[in-house]
């Protein structure tokens, strides 16, 4: 019967299609399928950047080791969980509530605490509340995500949870509002589009500063100071996660536009795209060429560092540029993780290098290579000085950088250091070395590949 | 060495009675040594010290020989020879290089006196093996040894391996085909060990084709130098920073020049000597032969500098080197030498690409 009458409608349509449009005058206004429009490509973009932590998780996972595993993937799910409240509760009102004064709302977004927003976009916004809070979300909690980079196979679980609800409230919150909602980097004109520092920077300092709180893992430095390899477990996840980054990276960087209008975000993907190519190109050429051989995971790593510098440049740069970031960025993350080993700083998902380094360089490089045509098209501060701009924007993209790294690396470093002095940071040695899997969960992620009682795994 | 030092030597060796002794001789030459190692020429001490190896390894196949008559197997039925292969074959034994060995007999007369000799030269074998180890030679791990029925058989058991070995060249054989390349005679019946060669070089020059797969075979040891004339040390563990120099510089150069000599029809089994006799046979110019010679010799000493005497008095060689402790001075011969490593590993396998076709 519906399968019938589904089929006549169908014919209908095809017959006569004007059918498809109600009559004249109660149909959907210009402007409300714009909204729409807008609304569901927000939305699509968002949910993009939510299975980005698939990829977080594979990433983290991958890059451990097994005795790790469960307790890896696991955490990122419960704190996606706990971050997604705090956000509401809190962190959204300081990113973007827009109750301060204006002297206030230089430094920090005060209203829409315990957000409550209207169940349908009002007249005149081009989205919906509710769409636009889902996609802030998914990036807070991927910047948080990053952070835990650092703490990877020693922090207690209890150190993440507190962690959470101070990143998710205050830290990153505040970073997010002085670039996007109105505070006082926004009126300075830093370009930031899709997040290279709000996002990326502020996890990868983040995270810095819980590993030299933590201090390296068991057995990864000697004591003459030379570091031992300590792999991952699985390449393939890394590899599979790199992916799931990349295409959710389409939702960070062209969602970000907004907005579907004229499809200006259809530029922002088609620069990420390069970007991130040129980054894993890069990468992979210059291991091979300095070590010898060919390097999967530095590879990996120059994959997501172009996609990490093309984030904040992805609407301010030609094509050309594009790709020169990404080589760079590429190339960046290759020696930036021999510097973090050398100055014996146990990264063990590199997210100092790319995120860091590569957030630096994504941010810096708008100031190189922004053209006046696309600065214009978004409307965020002045040309870059290869494009007749002068030093000013490399100057406001330069105090960005140290200023929202500088914050969020001692916030960071301020939380992390109290919960160390009060309740510790890092699990015991002897539950370092049987697992967190295992210390903290009382299971394996693998139990048939490891023995309860083999204590000695490395 | 004086003379007179080396004289007192060859008494001390000529007079020892057991592996124990040869042993107690070996530390005080090979302590001896060690300490002026950084002093002398690396090419001039390598000579001395596999001349001291040689004379304690025919000591010991000579009290072996006793040994065995002793038991009532009697002294040897027919004339043998001992051989060695891998850095001895080379006359490359540093102060802790393993035992590569095998033994060649003249051939049988019918099914008994097979069955006589196979009993007799497998006790002499492995009796051999025993003693050398008791002076402090480790056994090759690979079993290359004359203790291993394989590696120990009549002149005809010899020259059939060899000839299934060319026919059926699969890594394994290639492998093999490798070792006895570098093979000679040590002690006993030199015509023997003569003949035994002479098979090996005949064979050879049926199948050219072998010397592809032999390339193949030892291509995975590179040289470890970079694009950028850098080298390429170890990046983790204990060693970091450290050179691998058996494997990343001495085992490649071992490899090409064996190549070219082999397919030279060259016996001669020593890499210095390989060059020389290449350069002779006009197949290297005179530059190349110089250039090569040097580099080698670099090799040489560097590789005798990575040897060291562990806590349990055990002589041990890493086979690397801490090239981060080198100077800039002191890098700069041994990159030169790397780079002319890597050069003729690229020639070697760009003619063979053009000989053989690609794969």
């Amino acid at each position: 019967m519906v399968k019938k009458s589904l089929l006549a409608l169908g014919a209908l349509l095809l017959l006569f299609p004007s059918m498809a449009f109600a009559a004249d005058g109660d149909g959907p206004t210009n402007t409300m399928l714009d909204m729409g429009l807008n609304a569901l490509w927000i939305l699509v973009a968002g949910v993009l950047v939510l299975l980005m932590q698939g990829g977080f998780i594979l990433l983290e996972t991958g890059s451990t080791r097994m005795k790790n595993a469960g307790h890896v993937a696991g955490k990122t799910i419960f704190t996606v969980g706990l971050v997604s409240l705090v956000y509401w509760a809190v962190g959204y009102g300081f990113a973007f509530g827009g109750d301060a004064g204006e002297s206030v709302n230089k430094w920090i977004g005060l209203g829409d605490f315990f957000f409550h927003p209207p169940i349908v976009a009002s007249d005149g916004d081009s989205y919906p509340s509710t769409i636009f809070f889902v996609f802030q979300l998914a990036f807070a909690a991927v910047s948080l995500s990053i952070a835990w980079g650092g703490f990877a196979e020693r922090a207690k679980l209890s150190a993440y949870l507190i962690f959470t609800l101070i990143f998710g409230s205050v830290i990153y919150p505040i970073i997010a509002h002085w670039i996007w909602g109105g505070g006082w980097l926004a009126d300075d004109g830093a370009q930031d589009y899709a997040g290279s520092t709000v996002v990326h920077l502020t996890g990868a300092l983040a995270a810095f500063a819980a590993t030299i709180l933590l201090k390296p893992r068991i057995g990864k430095f000697n004591k003459d100071g030379t570091a031992n390899e300590i792999l991952g477990h699985n390449q393939v996840f890394t590899s599979l996660a790199v992916l799931l980054l990349w295409v959710g990276w389409f939702g960070f960087n062209a969602g970000s536009a907004v907005s579907v209008g004229d499809g200006f975000f259809g530029y922002v993907a088609f620069t990420t795209q390069l970007g991130a190519a040129g980054g894993a190109v890069a990468a992979l050429l210059i291991s091979w060429l300095v070590k010898g051989k060919a390097d999967i995971g530095v590879m990996l790593n120059g994959a997501l560092a172009g996609l990490v510098a093309i984030t904040a440049s992805c609407a301010f740069v030609e094509p050309w540029a594009a790709v020169v970031i990404g080589l760079v960025a590429g190339v960046l993350v290759f020696l930036s993780q021999m510097f973090f080993e050398k100055i014996r700083v146990d990264d063990p998902i590199a997210a100092m290098s790319v995120h860091g380094a590569a957030g630096v360089w994504g941010t810096l490089a708008n100031g190189l290579f922004a053209t006046k045509q696309l600065v214009e098209r978004v409307g965020v501060g002045k040309a870059g000085l290869f494009y007749g701009g002068g030093g000013h924007q490399l100057w406001v993209q330069f105090v960005s950088v140290v200023v929202c790294g500088a914050f969020a690396f001692a916030a960071s470093f301020l939380v992390l250091w109290i919960i160390k002095q009060v309740i510790g940071l890092r699990v015991t040695e002897e539950q370092e070395i049987i697992g967190l899997d295992l210390s903290e969960h009382g299971n394996y992620g693998y139990p048939e590949m490891l023995k309860k009682s083999g204590t000695t795994s490395l | 060495m004086s003379n007179l030092h080396e004289e007192k030597r060859l008494l001390d060796i000529a007079g020892a009675g057991t592996p124990e002794r040869l042993r107690t001789i070996r530390e005080e030459e090979q302590n001896r040594l060690k300490a002026v190692l950084s002093s002398s020429p690396a090419v001039e001490l390598l000579r001395e010290l596999n001349q001291f190896h040689e004379r304690l390894i025919v000591r010991a196949i000579q009290l072996a020989e006793e040994e065995v008559a002793r038991r009532g197997l009697g002294a040897p039925p027919v004339p043998y020879a001992y051989l060695l292969f891998g850095s001895g074959g080379r006359r490359e034994q540093t102060m802790s290089s393993d035992q590569d060995s095998g033994l060649v007999y003249e051939d049988p007369s019918g099914e008994a006196e097979a069955e006589r000799l196979r009993h007799y030269f497998q006790t002499l074998g492995e009796t051999v093996v025993q003693f050398l180890i008791r002076c402090g030679y480790p056994p090759c791990e690979g079993n290359v040894l004359a203790s291993n029925p394989e590696w120990c058989l009549p002149v005809s058991g010899w020259g059939r391996k060899l000839d299934g070995w060319f026919e059926e060249p699969s890594w394994e054989n290639v492998r093999h085909l490798l070792i006895v390349a570098d093979g000679r005679a040590v002690y006993g019946d030199e015509a023997l060990g003569e003949r035994w060669r002479a098979r090996f070089h005949r064979d050879f020059s049926g199948h050219p084709v072998i010397a592809r797969r032999m390339m193949e075979n030892t291509l995975r040891h590179k040289a470890l130098v970079g694009v950028f004339g850098q080298l390429l040390t170890e990046r983790y563990g204990e060693a970091a920073g450290s050179l691998d120099i058996k494997y990343g510089a001495y085992i490649p150069m071992v490899n090409i020049f064996r190549l070219l000599a082999v397919r030279a029809g060259i016996r001669e089994t020593s890499t210095l000597g390989r060059i020389r006799a290449l350069g002779a046979a006009k197949r290297l110019s005179a530059k190349e032969v110089k250039e090569s010679t040097e580099a080698f010799t670099l090799f040489l000493k560097l590789r005798l500098l990575a040897v060291e005497k562990d806590e349990q008095g055990q002589w041990t060689g890493t086979g690397r080197f801490p090239a981060n402790r080198l100077t800039k001075e002191e890098k700069s011969p041994l990159k030169k030498a790397l780079k002319l490593a890597r050069k003729l590993q690229r020639q070697l396998e760009g003619e063979m690409r053009y000989r053989f076709g690609g794969r």
